[in-house]
């Protein structure tokens, strides 16, 4: 066990996908500052990140990004006892320059380097808006790059129940919205259209329903892309509405399942996906109906942000201890799990 | 002035330390694509047998490409995070300059050649003046062909040096009668050596100011604007 007190204070940098974004967090709990620099503009007309436009842009924006953290913060850089950063899962180009510039930074500083799983800091994400939540609890981690469902025992101690076969939620959105039309990023776009649509018109697949705990959604972006092409006249509101409620529909019976098998006091929602009206609305409606409680942090914690890998590596430090400045990136680094 | 020299533009990672006295100490690995590994405990372990501390240091010097991106990019992420933490200036300094330099007392155009992966190389052309080298031909980046061609236009006699040299020896001596030199990669011994000489100018930037030349677009970039000249 490493010497952490509530008074710890972490820098957390964060560059694994289109985000670049630094922030200071005490205690692994208390958020100073937290700054987010997103390229969604640069991607937009890609329709998805593109890796490189993304370590292109990490680059040139990571140091005043995490300057700004510093003076919104307040505080001394002297002040700041550990450098924190995601090491992986993500786009290794961008995960490099975080990489890179937190363990300079620490050197620089003479500080710990804290390598930190960017799933697991999804993870603490939730604490950080309440730290009373109870577990065992039930995460249920839904954005672009990832799609699972986590049974959190304690600190630390995960376990993996369930996770998208195929293509991750957020992907669909993208995907089916740029079929669509709608825009980038998909999500919003098929929210805002699906307001004006009714979910019952289409009758899409739900994917593995009654089948375990793991998901699958490249069968129902087909289904879509199939329906609309058979019916070219139909409305996209209709269809983004159909869609939508398809997607909600398989994660929340899923989410409730593991809830149910494990005996989780909760279900807490994260990931970029975690924004979705829908999916918000009915979490929270099954989670009252089967007496649990619900969390949905801030959009502003479920979309990728440093607060998050400052927390986790506040308890990754005290857990683990410094890592090595030999770290590297890790584009497919698994979310460390019970043995 | 002390100098901490990153360079990172190719498969090799390079470290140095350099003043007035010149180079103090230097490392130096050329097989890998472990940049990112290496890197952070080579400038450690490069300060601690030099037995300086970072705060001693006055300038930190990068190489700013052209090169391979990802690998690149490192030693920019790192020399930018270290003069900002430190508070210090940074001078930026091409691969290809870094590679020419130590060939500067011949007569010949000298020609450093820098593998750009795809069938491609970067290139430039440098010519002795008294005191140094001045660039004849700026940074391009194509196909080896178009390279010889640069050569035959010119009809002179040169040196050519760098990974790209090696790799596509060949191409090059089927195309045009010249020496291909040893030296692979750009080092950060030059770096501190050709900074030092500009820190006395006190021609250095704020870390903000330092960026990458690459010069090529991303992929997708390229794909897209065809695809849109098609459409
Ligand atoms: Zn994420």
């Amino acid at each position: 066990m490493y010497p952490v007190t509530a008074d710890t204070l972490v820098l957390g940098i964060e560059t694994s996908c289109d985000e670049t974004a630094a922030a200071l967090v005490m205690g692994g709990a208390d958020v100073i500052s937290s700054v987010v620099s997103s390229q969604v503009d640069l991607h937009a007309d890609f329709g998805g990140v593109v890796p490189e436009i993304a370590s292109r842009a990490h680059l040139d924006v990571l140091n005043p990004v995490v300057a700004r953290a510093i003076v919104e913060a307040g505080v001394d850089e002297r002040r700041i006892d550990a450098v924190a950063c995601t090491v992986g899962p993500g786009l290794i180009g961008a995960l490099l320059v975080g990489v890179s510039a937190a363990k300079a930074f620490a050197l620089a500083w003479d500080v710990p380097f804290v390598a930190v799983n960017h799933m697991e800091a999804h993870l603490y994400a939730a604490f950080l808006e309440d730290p009373t939540l109870e577990f065992p609890l039930v995460v249920l981690l839904v954005s672009g790059g990832h799609t699972m469902i986590v049974e959190m025992r304690d600190h630390g101690d995960y376990t993996l129940l369930g996770r998208t076969i195929d293509d991750a939620a957020g992907e669909a959105f993208d995907k089916v919205a740029r079929f669509l039309d709608l825009g980038y990023p998909g999500g919003p776009a098929i929210d805002a259209a699906a307001l004006e649509g009714d979910p019952e018109a289409i009758r899409f697949p739900r994917a593995m329903l009654d089948d375990g705990l793991d998901v699958s959604f490249s069968g129902l972006k087909t289904a879509v892309m199939n329906h609309v092409r058979r019916n070219p006249d139909v409305s996209s509101a209709d269809v983004a509405a159909s869609f939508q409620a398809a997607v909600v529909d398989v994660l929340v019976t899923k989410a409730r399942r593991a809830a149910r098998q494990v005996g989780a006091t909760g279900i807490v929602l994260g990931g970029g996906v975690a924004a979705n009206s829908l999916l918000r609305e009915e979490l929270l409606g099954a989670c009252a109906a089967d007496d649990l409680q619900g969390f949905l942090p801030s959009r502003e914690m479920c979309t990728d942000n440093a607060a998050m890998i400052a927390a986790a590596g506040w308890h990754r430090l005290r857990i683990d201890g410094p890592s090595p400045l030999d770290t590297g990136a890790h584009p497919n680094l698994a979310l460390p799990l019970r043995p | 002035m002390l100098i901490l020299g990153i360079e990172t533009a190719t498969a090799q990672v390079s470290v140095a330390i350099g003043g007035h006295e010149g180079v103090i100490a230097l490392f130096e690995v050329a097989r890998g694509r472990r940049h990112a590994e290496i890197l952070a405990p080579a400038v450690e372990f490069v300060c601690r047998q030099a037995d300086i501390e970072l705060d001693e240091l006055g300038v930190i010097a990068v190489d700013t490409g052209p090169g391979l991106f990802t690998g690149m990019r490192v030693g920019l992420a790192s020399a930018k995070a270290l003069a900002q933490a430190l508070r210090i200036p940074m001078i930026g300094i091409s691969s290809l300059d870094l590679l020419a330099f130590p060939n500067r007392h011949t007569d010949r155009v000298v020609v450093p050649v820098i593998d750009a992966r795809k069938g491609e190389v970067f290139w430039a052309m440098y010519r002795q003046v008294p005191g140094g080298l001045q660039q004849v031909a700026p940074p391009t980046v194509g196909p080896v062909d178009d390279l010889v061609a640069d050569l035959l236009a010119r009809s002179q006699e040169a040196l050519c040096i760098g990974d790209g040299a090696h790799r596509y020896r060949e191409e090059i001596l089927d195309g045009y009668h010249c020496e291909i030199g040893e030296d692979a990669h750009p080092s950060a011994a030059p770096l501190v050596q050709l900074a030092h000489a500009r820190a006395l100018r006190e021609e250095w930037v704020n870390p903000r100011e330092i960026t990458a030349t690459y010069l090529r677009a991303p992929d997708a970039q390229i794909n897209w604007s065809t695809r849109e000249r098609r459409a």
